[in-house]
């Protein structure tokens, strides 16, 4: 019963709402019947028109009155007051264009800012990974643990754990392979992933059309399978339905595809061309490599990563007791998404709590401003209230207000914030690795995050001034018609705290940008072992089991690229410096008995051709180059750096000692000559002991070509790949690249982050600059009466001046002074992006407040300069 | 027409009980808004004389919580206007109410004639 009436009168409600004109003209129609009626009757009473007419009005009472409580009965009445407390908050807005643009502007910055870095935050570390139960996924590493950091997985280690271990549903291992194909245009070397079977179980994904690899086929001397990537399918072979059971050739060998992968696939961050079944070897596991394997596991259900934690260790205990290949090594596991995103989230987090701030000061800002209006307007208010309007009333329209500033300035966040993701996006392309770049977009957890945001700010800044205005004694307002008194004393004292806080967290985040900023360009000084100038590097891959053959084409593509124009000198090495790859290797010194296997030496070791050090200029300190002697058939020889120099020869006499280095088929080298260090493994690493060992006498498959040229290297590349396709046709180049750009890409993060924190932080400080010119330019504008005064009693134009510069200082330096201290307390998070500063540098802690310092003088200087033209006769007489 | 006579009345209505007379008129039959003024005012004998605008937030009161339902029709003088008619809620509502101001007259009845025998 009461259910059907609530239905009813919802309909009613809803029906007037919707046929809202009709039922007013309804409403009309049916006065006016009433009106006629009543006149026609009158008139035949014998009434004259016109009094027939009064009298019928008289009869009824107020027209206007009666519509307007038929409309109350509607329903209609709050609705009708907040559209009209919209309605007018618009109004209000437009007459004072200046500050309504003020205020949308400083929130959409700082809304923006906000949804930007919450969309990066949610798509790399909120959004969960794309497979089914993700949070069951993990990686396992090996840990040295004589460091804290991790390794790759050994192959060994990996069949152990995977009969081993209860704590996991699957264990699957990976490893990244480069794979040379064919193609109309010549060869191309794409992405390859060996896998074992397992991996399919991992990550819960079966292929979208053919079959997965089964577990016999992933051994060494399985069948010559194959399965494709979605986007590689698309690209080479037309989408074609019917590519299962056709074959294609990699790396020379026909390989028959058995299945697509679905679109959109990944296997952790990485979207391979083609998965290739992995050649694992049960009797002889190091035959496909060493630690250098990616080890996935799906943990079984109820399982945690902290008990399979604790089961790894047991096993990585027992294995390091028993074989002499694990001694000295645990096992980490770590939760998949935990693991990919370890990099970009301090940053994200770092930035969000910067953005965080100037959203803070933007609302300070928003809340001043407001403040002031609402004092400005009291006579309005007062007027009003005198009307009738209640109390509350008056704040609902003063909310209504700067919910509808909120809302605009929201909106135009929204905007501001997908420009700046668009941005950022760009900014940080090679600086940081936030997964698909379509997964960093904006979604509804971004909308409901920003509208949110904006809600609150609102609430926020509309609130405050609000209540303010709502303690005002209203009668008292009248009487003083906006003189100063004891109520602004304290809207002064709240606008000012107000001030200091913004001062006090610009001055936090400019702190923060200068030791940002004064980092990279500490890795700008670095020296990095060698001349970047005029270096073109390229990646070759060699997937020929003879050594000699694989020596033979890289002497002869060096043969040939020396002899080009404009090529100063040529070398390979097969990793490069900077490139993010480095290999280890063991050694002992010759005459000795081998070490224990907790003893063994190890060394960074490259392998180079008799050019590199020419060609990179990296310098020789002792002995001599690699030269033609050194060929495969001649006594092995090895170059060393100073590091390892000083390291295992402290006495400085390394030249014609002899090493026996694992790499180089543990045969004695002897040591032929030192060469400067480098900082192979990035700017803020210190170089490492390192061998290096040639070419000619230990062939890679990989390994990247050194071309130092006379002028602009980029304009040889076509000439050197026109060289090496004719020494091998089916060679794919890739990573064509310069030093210069490696170096670049080196410092792309640090730069990335003082780029960020640098923007934000001088957004900060002009909002907070704003803030405080506001707050002096309203004082001077109450103070001009006194000023008047003071002029008028003989004070110079440089007292008031000063007078009123040193307050809006005043306030200026309490931030400062309040900011100092927080930057102090935490510029400590910063430790983990610093290299080379300390996060107490002085010379930042000088001169980000004292920049801050000069900028809030000139926000003072301004009003105050106005307040020095004040006439004191105008002033007086505007009483 | 005296200017406000009966103002005492029309302002002293109490809350609901327009809606009241206006339910007992239609009890008769449907009618427009000017015929149920009327019809109230000759009623008690001109002693009540409401607003006629004031009824019509009354009808729209009344329309809303379904005591009364509205149709366009055609009035005396050949034109549209809007006829309210009594819904079996309105009746109940009716009766209810009149029985509440039965009771309600009747004990102020008798607390003014004690108070006159007292006197």
């Amino acid at each position: 019963m009461d259910w059907r009436r609530a239905r009813h009168e919802l309909g009613f409600i809803l029906r007037r709402l919707a046929g809202r004109r009709r039922a007013e003209r309804e409403l009309d129609e049916e006065i006016r019947a009433h009106l006629e009626l009543e006149i026609q009757e009158n008139v035949e009473r014998g009434m004259s028109p016109e009094e027939a007419r009064s009298a019928a009005l008289r009869a009824f009472g107020s027209v206007a009155l009666a519509k307007e409580e038929s409309r109350m009965a509607w329903g209609l009445g709050s609705v009708e007051t907040l559209w009209q407390d919209l309605k007018f908050g618009a109004r209000v807005l437009r007459r004072s264009p200046g500050f309504t643009a003020a205020a949308v502007l400083s929130l959409a910055l700082g809304v923006g800012a906000n949804s930007t870095v919450f969309t990066f935050l949610n798509a790399v570390v909120l959004r969960p990974l794309p497979y089914p139960d993700p949070e069951r996924l993990v990686v396992i590493r090996e840990r040295p643990l004589a460091s804290g950091d991790t390794v790759s997985v050994h192959p060994f280690n990996f069949l152990e754990w995977r009969d081993r271990a209860r704590s996991f549903e699957a264990l699957a291992l990976t490893q990244s392979i480069p794979v040379n194909t064919m193609t109309p245009d010549g060869a191309e070397q794409i992405h390859g992933l060996w896998l074992t079977s397992e991996l399919f179980r991992v990550f819960g994904v079966a292929p979208a059309a053919g079959r997965e690899f089964a577990a016999e086929e992933t051994v060494a001397g399985g069948p010559s399978v194959v399965i494709l990537g979605h986007g590689f399918w698309q690209r080479r072979f037309a989408a074609d339905p019917g590519v299962v059971g056709q074959t294609v050739v990699l790396n020379d060998k026909a390989q028959t595809v058995v299945g697509v992968m679905p679109s959109n696939f990944r296997v952790a961050s990485l979207e391979p061309d083609v998965y290739l079944p992995m050649p694992l070897d049960r009797a002889n596991p190091q035959s496909i490599g060493s630690r250098s394997f990616v080890c996935y596991g799906r943990l079984k259900p109820g399982v945690g990563v902290a008990a399979a934690q604790a089961e790894m260790s047991v096993i990585a205990g027992q294995l390091a007791s028993q074989y002499p290949l694990d001694k000295g090594y645990g096992a980490a596991v770590f939760g998949l998404h935990q693991y990919l995103v370890k990099e970009s989230r301090p940053i994200l987090l770092l930035l969000l709590g910067v953005v965080g701030a100037v959203l803070l000061i933007a609302c300070a800002n928003q809340a001043g401003l407001l403040l002031t209006r609402g004092v400005g307007r009291r006579s309005e208010l007062a007027v009003r209230a005198a009307l009738g309007a209640s109390r509350p009333r008056l704040v609902r329209q003063l909310v209504a207000e700067s919910l509808l500033l909120s809302t605009i300035g929201g909106a135009a966040g929204l905007l501001l914030g997908h420009w700046g993701t668009q941005l950022l996006l760009a900014l940080s392309k090679e600086a940081m690795t936030f997964g698909r770049v379509d997964e960093v977009r904006l979604d509804f957890h971004v909308l409901g995050f920003t509208l949110a945001l904006s809600a609150l700010s609102g609430l926020l800044f509309g609130l405050v001034p609000a209540w303010y205005v709502s303690r005002l004694d209203l009668q008292t307002v009248l009487k003083e018609q906006g003189r100063g008194a004891a109520g602004d004393r304290r809207h002064n004292r709240f606008r000012s705290a107000l001030v200091i806080v913004e001062v006090a967290l610009a001055v936090v985040l400019l702190v923060g940008a200068g030791l940002l900023l004064r980092n990279f360009s500490r890795l700008l000084q670095v020296d990095l072992g060698f001349r970047p100038e005029q270096v073109l590097t390229m990646q070759l891959f060699l997937p020929y089991p003879a050594e000699a053959k694989r020596a033979g084409i890289v002497e002869e593509i060096l043969r040939r690229v020396e002899a080009l124009p404009n090529v100063r000198a040529a070398g390979t090495i097969h990793f490069l410096p900077i490139g993010g790859m480095a290999s280890k290797t063991g050694f002992r010194f010759e005459g000795r008995p081998e070490p224990e296997p907790s003893q063994s030496l190890t060394t960074e070791g490259s392998v180079v051709s008799q050019g590199y050090f020419a060609a990179m200029g990296i310098p020789l300190l002792q002995g001599r180059l690699f030269g033609p002697q050194d060929r495969a058939g001649s006594p092995r020889v090895v170059i060393i750096n100073q590091s390892f120099l000083k390291k295992f020869f402290p006495q400085g006499d390394a030249l014609g000692r002899r090493i026996v280095v694992q790499w180089s088929n543990e045969a004695a080298t002897e040591v032929v000559g030192v060469v400067g260090d480098v900082r192979h493994n990035g700017l803020t690493a210190e170089p490492q002991p390192t061998v290096f060992l040639l070419n000619a006498q230990t062939p890679r498959y990989v390994t990247f070509l050194v071309i130092r040229a006379a002028t602009d290297p980029t304009t040889l590349a076509a000439a050197v790949r026109h060289e090496v396709r004719q020494v091998d046709r089916t060679q794919a180049i890739t990573a064509v690249k310069t030093m210069e750009q490696y170096v670049g890409e080196s410092v792309a993060r640090p730069r990335l982050h003082a780029i960020l924190l640098g923007a934000f932080a001088g957004l900060a400080m002009l909002l907070a600059a704003v803030g405080l010119y506001g707050v002096v330019a309203y004082t001077v504008t109450q103070r001009t009466h006194e000023i008047g005064i003071r002029v008028a009693l003989g004070a110079r134009r440089g007292d008031i001046l000063r007078m009123v510069v040193g307050q809006g200082l005043a306030l200026a330096l309490t931030g400062v002074a309040l900011g100092l201290a927080g930057a102090f307390a935490g510029s400590r998070l910063l430790a983990t992006f610093l290299y080379g500063v300390s996060t107490t540098d002085p010379l930042t802690f000088v001169s980000a407040p004292s920049l801050l310092a000069v900028v809030a003088l000139a926000a003072c200087y301004f009003p105050a300069r106005r307040a020095t033209r004040v006439d004191p006769m105008a002033a007086l007489r505007y009483e | 027409m005296p200017k406000k006579p009966d103002g005492a009345e029309k302002t002293d209505l109490l809350q609901g009980t327009l809606d009241m007379l206006i339910l007992r008129t239609l009890l008769f039959g449907p009618l427009h808004g000017h015929s149920i003024a009327h019809s109230i005012q000759q009623t008690s004998r001109e002693v009540i004389r409401v607003d006629h605008g004031s009824l019509y937030p009354a009808l729209q009161r009344l329309e809303r919580r379904a005591w009364v339902t509205a149709v366009w029709g055609t009035s005396e003088n050949n034109r549209r206007a809007k006829y309210y008619r009594l819904t079996p809620a309105g009746k109940r509502q009716l009766t209810a109410e009149s029985s509440k101001w039965d009771r309600l007259t009747g004990a102020i009845a008798q607390i003014m004639r004690t108070r006159e025998e007292e006197g």
